[in-house]
């Protein structure tokens, strides 16, 4: 079997999936669609893979599938990474999505729609035209869209979502189409091969104008700031495991997007270019970590903190950018494995975390933080998958997110004096913002576990919370099995990683990070050897348990009461709450965030002595959304009601514009003849 | 005030503390107490008087932490409890509440007359009972109020400095 008929047999059969979603009972429609789906997942894994080890590309071509161009598809060995990325996030949230079914996902549509979203998202890095990509782009975007719209019938929040969403995404569609059809117009293929051969011979205002119109459309889809404010308001809207896609593999193909046109087809560029990629990677991941820190909607916290991952992958791109444009190939392409790899982790994580949230909303019904609690004992698997993704997404060793950041700071730290004053100026600040950032997502995640899952519970549906189905907990499971295995074992996936910034970045001399289990990295200092660091790390816990056990002196322990300063009634109100929890940073950031809080204190009407009741709101919203968006939003909508001025609904108004408009073009006539 | 009367004022004033009684008898409290004393005060429904004593005891003119006695916040830090006043109903089940978070060994000392048996307050409908008649007591310092000296003297006696 060739790789091309595996790439086929796979998109056919997620097609089959698709169609067998909306045809079959209830009952197994969710299930039946899931199992096909691996299999596509399976096969496309497969064909990906022997990209990625032989190196060369997987052409198809098929005149009839698509009118007037075809379609084309070539699976690259960037392409295949990504490939390999969707897989991994698509099988286990498919298999969470079974036990989740009862939330929305079983009716026919949603049925449908996510066996063809998980196709098209395999797909969308094997496309090798302008045509195939648009039409992958817009299903993905559209059967996004109508999985995120599943629980429109409820709740108002769910149509208000699905507007941002489609309106942003569609306003990104519309600048890679611009930028793709520039490109095409000038080389009279559209293929990305002949797209990329005739690139060079742009005009350089014309080239920048291309990559930055691809930077505005496929960034909104990565959920960059400016263009991140869908994601806050999607995620939490979508059910768990279309959030696990939507954040985990579709997020990363807008990443694939910017290394597709910038990369690939522009073949590097300007220097600024790759400035404004790192600065928009550096706002965007300070904002997204800010605001997870603040945030107590767990999956809205988990939204911006996919801003903050993304962003940090753009840091990972952008210096790779600015070294390949300096002319130092060895760092540049150190600088995209570290922004692959922070993709691939996040891949993994966030999968894992958007998945256990689901698990939680299921079990408690809810995902407010300020409701939850106590989870680690009514759900001890769940707790703890949730705890270690946790500590993935923060960076711990030895856990993936560690290998990320460390890549990226090596890559950083070597490109300290890379004979550019921008440059130089640039990476120092990245170097502090990922800093920061990092500091930021522990708060987050502090919080997530800390409020959600440990103390008592906060509502009566925490309480009432029994552990989710085994396979929802095997789905989390797998996703974190994969953080631990990447984080102890990079080596394994390092080599394919390396093989794909080859084949973007064709300059460089191999890199061969991988020697046995450690991370080494030619031509610079820097060795890691994350099994040891793992070993050491396992027989320090375990040397530090046996040492307590063995010094203990002490007499048995006696159990009592936690010390609530001898209060009678002990409620679940007196402890910490994630608000009170990100109060600190709130203060802290106070005019970045701009919190909105209200007090509200009611008398008695006797007398103002007596208080009857106080409420306190405290909101933080968007603040991008409310500079940025709403006073477009405003102007349209003003716009609009001046135009409705000319449409009141008489006809005899429209009889007199139809006249008007006839003595206006007679007139010109008579004039022009 | 100039760094030259500073240093004329320490050398002329010297002590400013009153001067120590003769040893108070070893007598009550175990032998892990000794030379430190934390000790958690509870206001079991006093007038006050008791209040201002212990601060006083505290100050810097008896300054009982010359012999290892300490207030300290939180009954998990305390070696003891210092109760004053009668225990009136308010406070019965917090100050059993207290002693419970209280580590062992642990002591209870009761200050003041009402603290012992209830003083002008006994058969109060608010008031339960004493301290002992609600939590075991190890010490009791008898006065309405005590005296700081007796205050200390029964510190001591646990302390043993």
């Amino acid at each position: 079997m060739t790789a091309a008929s595996l790439v086929v047999s796979g998109a056919v059969l997620g097609l089959t999936a698709g169609v067998g979603g909306a045809t079959l009972p209830r009952r197994s429609r969710v299930a039946v669609g899931a199992v096909l789906v691996w299999g596509a997942c399976a096969l496309e894994a497969v064909a990906a893979i022997h990209v990625l080890v032989s190196g060369h590309r997987v052409v198809l071509h098929s005149a009839e599938l698509l009118p007037f161009t075809g379609v084309n598809l070539v699976l690259t060995p960037l392409g295949a990474f990504f490939v390999l990325l969707v897989a991994m996030v698509a099988v286990p949230a498919t298999l969470h999505g079974i036990g989740y079914a009862h939330h929305g996902l079983d009716s026919r549509m949603a049925a449908f729609a996510v066996p063809i979203f998980v196709t098209v998202l395999l797909l969308v890095p094997a496309a090798g035209s302008v045509a195939t990509f648009m039409v992958l782009w817009e299903l993905m975007a559209l059967t996004s869209l109508s999985l995120v719209l599943v629980d429109h019938g409820r709740r108002e929040a769910t149509r208000s979502a699905g507007t941002w969403y489609a309106v942003i995404t569609h306003i990104g569609a519309a600048a890679i189409l611009t930028a793709f059809l520039i490109l095409a117009a000038h080389s009279g293929g559209q293929s990305f091969a002949a797209l990329r051969l005739h690139a060079r011979h742009l005009a350089p205002v014309v080239r920048a104008l291309v990559f930055v119109l691809a930077l505005v459309g496929f960034g909104s889809k990565a959920g960059v700031v400016p263009f991140h404010v869908w994601l806050p308001k999607a995620h939490p809207e979508a059910p768990s495991p279309v959030s696990a896609l939507m954040s985990g593999a579709m997020v990363a193909l807008g990443v694939y997007g910017i290394i597709l046109v910038g990369d690939v087809i522009l073949g590097g560029g300007s220097l600024w270019w790759w400035l404004v990629v790192l600065a928009l990677g550096a706002v965007s991941a300070l904002f997204g970590s800010l605001h997870a820190a603040s945030s107590t909607d767990m999956k809205r916290l988990l939204a911006y903190s996919t801003t903050d991952n993304v962003g940090l992958a753009l840091i990972g791109l952008g210096a790779s950018g600015l070294f390949d444009a300096t002319r130092h190939p060895q760092l540049a392409a150190l600088g995209l494995v570290a922004a692959l790899v922070l993709l691939l982790n996040h891949a993994a994580f966030k999968g894992a975390l958007f998945l256990s949230a689901g698990s939680v909303q299921s079990a408690t019904g809810t995902r407010d933080l300020d409701q939850l609690g106590g989870l680690l004992r009514r759900m001890p698997q769940t707790g703890a998958l949730f705890l270690g993704a946790a500590a993935a997404i923060c960076a711990l060793p030895p856990l993936n997110g560690f290998i990320g950041e460390w890549l990226l700071f090596q890559s950083l730290l070597h490109g300290a004096d890379i004979g550019n004053t921008a440059g130089e100026i640039a990476i120092p600040l990245a170097v502090a913002a990922m800093a920061l950032t990092a500091g930021l997502t522990v708060v987050a995640f502090v919080k997530a576990a800390g409020i959600g899952f440990l103390g008592r519970p906060r509502s009566e549906g925490a309480d009432a919370a029994v552990e989710v189905p085994g396979t929802m907990r095997l789905a989390v499971g797998l996703l974190v099995g994969v953080c631990v295995v990447l984080g102890v074992v990079p080596t394994l996936v390092l080599p394919a990683v390396e093989r794909a910034v080859r084949a973007v970045l064709p300059r460089v001399a191999p890199l061969s990070l991988a020697h046995g289990v450690d991370l080494q990295l030619v031509g610079l200092r820097g060795v890691l050897e994350p099994a040891a660091l793992a070993a050491a790390m396992a027989g320090a816990l375990f040397g530090l348990g046996a040492l307590r056990r063995a010094l203990a002196r002490r007499p048995a322990p006696r159990v009592a009461e936690a010390w609530g300063c001898g209060r009678q009634l002990q409620t679940a109100r007196m402890q910490y709450t994630a608000t009170s929890f990100a109060e600190p940073v709130q203060r802290v950031f106070d005019d970045v965030l701009r919190p909105v809080q209200d007090l509200d204190v009611s008398h008695v009407a006797e007398s103002r002595y007596f208080i009857e009741a106080v409420t306190f709101h405290n909101a933080v919203d968007d603040g991008i959304e409310r500079g940025l968006y709403r006073p477009v939003i405003g102007a349209v909508r003003r716009w609009g009601q001046v135009a409705r001025q000319l449409q009141p609904g008489s006809v005899h108004r429209y009889l007199a514009y139809g006249l008007g408009a006839l003595v206006i073009v007679l007139t010109a006539l008579t004039v022009i003849r | 005030m100039s760094a030259q009367n500073l240093w004329r004022s320490l050398w002329r004033v010297r002590r400013v503390t009153e001067a120590l009684a003769p040893d108070a008898d070893a007598t009550a409290g175990p032998e892990e107490l000794i030379g430190s004393l934390q000790l958690r005060h509870v206001d079991a429904g006093s007038c006050n008087g008791c209040e201002l004593e212990i601060a006083s005891a505290f100050g810097p003119v008896y300054d009982a932490e010359r012999f290892g006695a300490r207030l300290v916040a939180s009954p998990r830090h305390a070696d003891g409890l210092l109760v004053t006043g009668p225990v009136t109903r308010n406070m019965a089940v917090p100050l059993v509440k207290t002693l419970e978070a209280t580590p062992h060994p642990r002591i209870v000392i009761a200050v003041g007359d009402c603290a012992c048996d209830c003083g002008v307050f006994r058969g109060g409908y608010g008031v339960v009972g004493s301290v002992g008649d609600v939590v075991p007591v190890d010490a009791s310092i008898p006065g309405c109020p005590p005296d700081p000296t007796a205050i200390i003297d029964a510190l001591r006696g646990i302390t043993r400095r």
